[in-house]
């Protein structure tokens, strides 16, 4: 069964706003989804979607077999949802508030509380267990907040934006904890973000989306082919046989395409069987960041087609 | 009946309400005044002096029974307390629901706690029913304490000043089984189905205030002699305004969308 699986989906606000058009994609259980796009593209109108909070134009889509539209309920037991605006009880204390979402989510009063210390633990509020949410820092509530989705060992994450308003250390133990949660436990996660380098550490396949519009999705090496088709190498060597089609970019160094990362072998045994000397060899593998911007260019000339 | 999951709901929205200081404290000032301070003013200007009796000639003439009665002033005082308080007891239950539920329903959307909430396995009528629920109990347990109160002051006052123990008679019945719990119901399904639209706390209370103006209406219309309250008419508005609160409540709860909740 496919955790998530979409077709055809679209939603147009009642402004007008065609904010996704006729998505498609299916993944499996597990995997860690990076969706990307820039503000606007409709990362949340999506994961609203698929919580089953949004009802769509047209389209349909499935999460674990569940119509979100028809049973909205049944998709909320078995996933959490971590949204930009969503808030917790101020007037309650940070443990105080998951007792409560544990209780919530149909746990029994004592799981409630040992799940609730275990999460809090997890994301370093230990400490501050016992104070009053109204006194937490903007870094500490969304820490909260992700502890919060996480209360009913739910199979499917939604985080939207979870690590914005953490700083870089507490960015990282984040992504270190989503990492953790699929690889441990094998929970999927529907991941937006904006910080692209995190999300190439911690995602597994990746969807593109700009002005409602899903352009590209597949794991990093398929989406790095759409970009480019051979492989850049760059090469220092005092000298390159003339056979090989080489650009020369700097005194020394030249840089080789090759078709894949086998070929490279075989061009420094050329160089050096016509008495060369290599110095050193290196792809230039692009980042999830160089093949983001690239392909939205693409996207937007028109020239995707998927 | 009310799972586990809508008594944690319950729980958690007295347990927030609570700590709201400001909200507590006119929780606790309306009911005081209406159901302590208002009583025992009327009955003690009620029994001190002969201007008020005189000012009430209107109301002795068409009550019936008066003329005939062996205590004018016990006669006018039981009649005061079981069918003249009832209206300004009535806006006990009405307040303390409506401010509770404006809290409840607007506030979690004013405050975007609504989101997270209403992500959780309940269906949305569920959820509404438990937050219903709360402020129902709460509008509930507001009359019976307020209630209990005012015939202690009645009792006391009367037995001191009359010689006589004014108890609640048989209208109270009425009001605390049929009418506080309908008044409260009504008020907290206008509430509800404004705090769809209402962006704020204030905006929801404001907009279902206007519930008081029949009761006012009609306690204008008994001082003045127009109108006056038996146990028949107390037994028939309990009838229709109980018709009204379980059809506004069905509507209400059939209405809603995470959409449209969540705009
Ligand atoms: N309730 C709404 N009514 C009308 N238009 C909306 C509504 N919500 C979102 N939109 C519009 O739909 C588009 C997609 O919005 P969405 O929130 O899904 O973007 P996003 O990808 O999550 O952006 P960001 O990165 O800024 O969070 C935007 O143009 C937005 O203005
Ligand atoms: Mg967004």
């Amino acid at each position: 069964m496919q955790a998530i699986h979409i077709e055809n989906l679209s939603k147009r606000y009642t402004s007008g706003k065609l904010a996704l058009n006729k998505a498609g994609l299916s993944l499996g259980e597990g995997e860690v989804f990076g969706f990307l796009g820039p503000n606007g593209a409709g990362k949340t109108t999506t994961i609203k979607l698929l919580g089953g909070t949004l009802l769509p134009t047209e389209g349909k889509c499935e999460v674990f077999g569940l119509n979100p539209f028809e049973k909205p309920e049944e998709i909320h037991r078995i996933s959490g949802l971590l949204t930009e605006h969503a808030q917790m009880y101020n007037p309650l204390s940070g443990y105080e508030n998951l007792i409560f979402y544990g209780r919530l989510f149909d746990l029994s009063a004592s799981d409630s509380k040992t799940r609730a210390v275990e999460l809090l633990d997890l994301l370093g509020l230990n400490e501050s267990k016992d104070r009053k949410l109204g006194a937490y820092s903007t870094g500490m509530r969304q820490r909260l907040s992700l502890a919060r989705t996480m209360i009913h060992r739910p199979r499917l994450l939604f985080l939207d934006e979870p690590t914005s308003g953490l700083d870089p250390e507490n960015a990282l133990s984040v992504n270190e904890i989503i990492k953790e949660q699929a690889k441990e436990n094998g929970t999927t996660v529907f991941l937006c973000t904006h910080q692209l380098r995190y999300a190439q550490d911690v995602c597994s396949s990746f969807g593109l989306i700009d002005d409602g519009t899903l352009f590209a999705t597949g794991t990093l090496e398929k989406l790095r082919e759409l970009v480019q088709e051979d492989v850049s190498v760059m090469i220092e060597a005092s000298q390159i046989p003339d056979r090989i089609q080489a650009e020369r970019i700097g005194e020394r160094t030249f840089d080789v395409r090759v078709k894949e990362e086998e070929d490279i072998a075989e061009i420094v045994k050329q160089i050096v069987s016509d008495g060369g000397k290599v110095y050193q060899v290196s792809t230039k593998i692009l980042t999830l960041e160089e093949i983001y911007f690239a392909l939205l260019k693409k996207h937007q000339r028109g020239e995707l087609l998927l | 009946m009310i799972h586990s999951m809508q008594w944690a709901i319950i729980k958690k929205d007295l347990k927030v309400i609570s700590s709201d200081k400001l909200i507590l404290s006119s929780l606790f000032i309306v009911p005081a005044f209406l159901a302590g301070i208002l009583p025992a003013i009327m009955l003690l200007a009620f029994t001190s002096s002969s201007d008020a009796m005189h000012d009430m000639q209107a109301l002795i003439n068409i009550l019936p029974g008066a003329a005939q009665a062996d205590n004018i002033s016990v006669f006018m005082v039981s009649y005061l307390i079981n069918f003249m308080m009832p209206s300004f007891f009535l806006m006990i239950p009405l307040l303390v629901s409506m401010v509770f539920a404006a809290s409840s329903f607007v506030g979690e959307k004013e405050k975007r706690t609504l989101e997270t909430l209403l992500y959780c396995p309940l269906p949305l009528v569920k959820i509404f029913q438990a937050k219903i629920l709360a402020s129902f109990f709460l509008g509930m347990a507001a009359a019976v304490v307020s209630f209990i109160v005012m015939f202690l002051v009645v009792g006391i006052i009367s037995t001191i000043t009359l010689g006589t123990t004014i108890l609640p008679g048989l209208s109270w019945l009425v009001i605390m089984l049929m009418l506080t719990p309908a008044i409260a119901i009504i008020a907290i399904t206008l509430v509800v189905r404004s705090s769809a639209k209402a962006q704020s706390v204030e905006e929801a209370q404001n907009r279902s205030v206007i519930l008081i103006i029949p009761l006012i209406a009609i306690l204008i219309a008994q001082f003045s002699g127009v109108i006056s309250l038996n146990i028949w008419i107390l037994l028939g508005a309990g009838v229709v305004f109980a018709v009204i609160a379980f059809v506004l409540l069905s509507g209400a709860l059939s209405k809603f969308t995470y959409e449209k909740l969540l705009k």
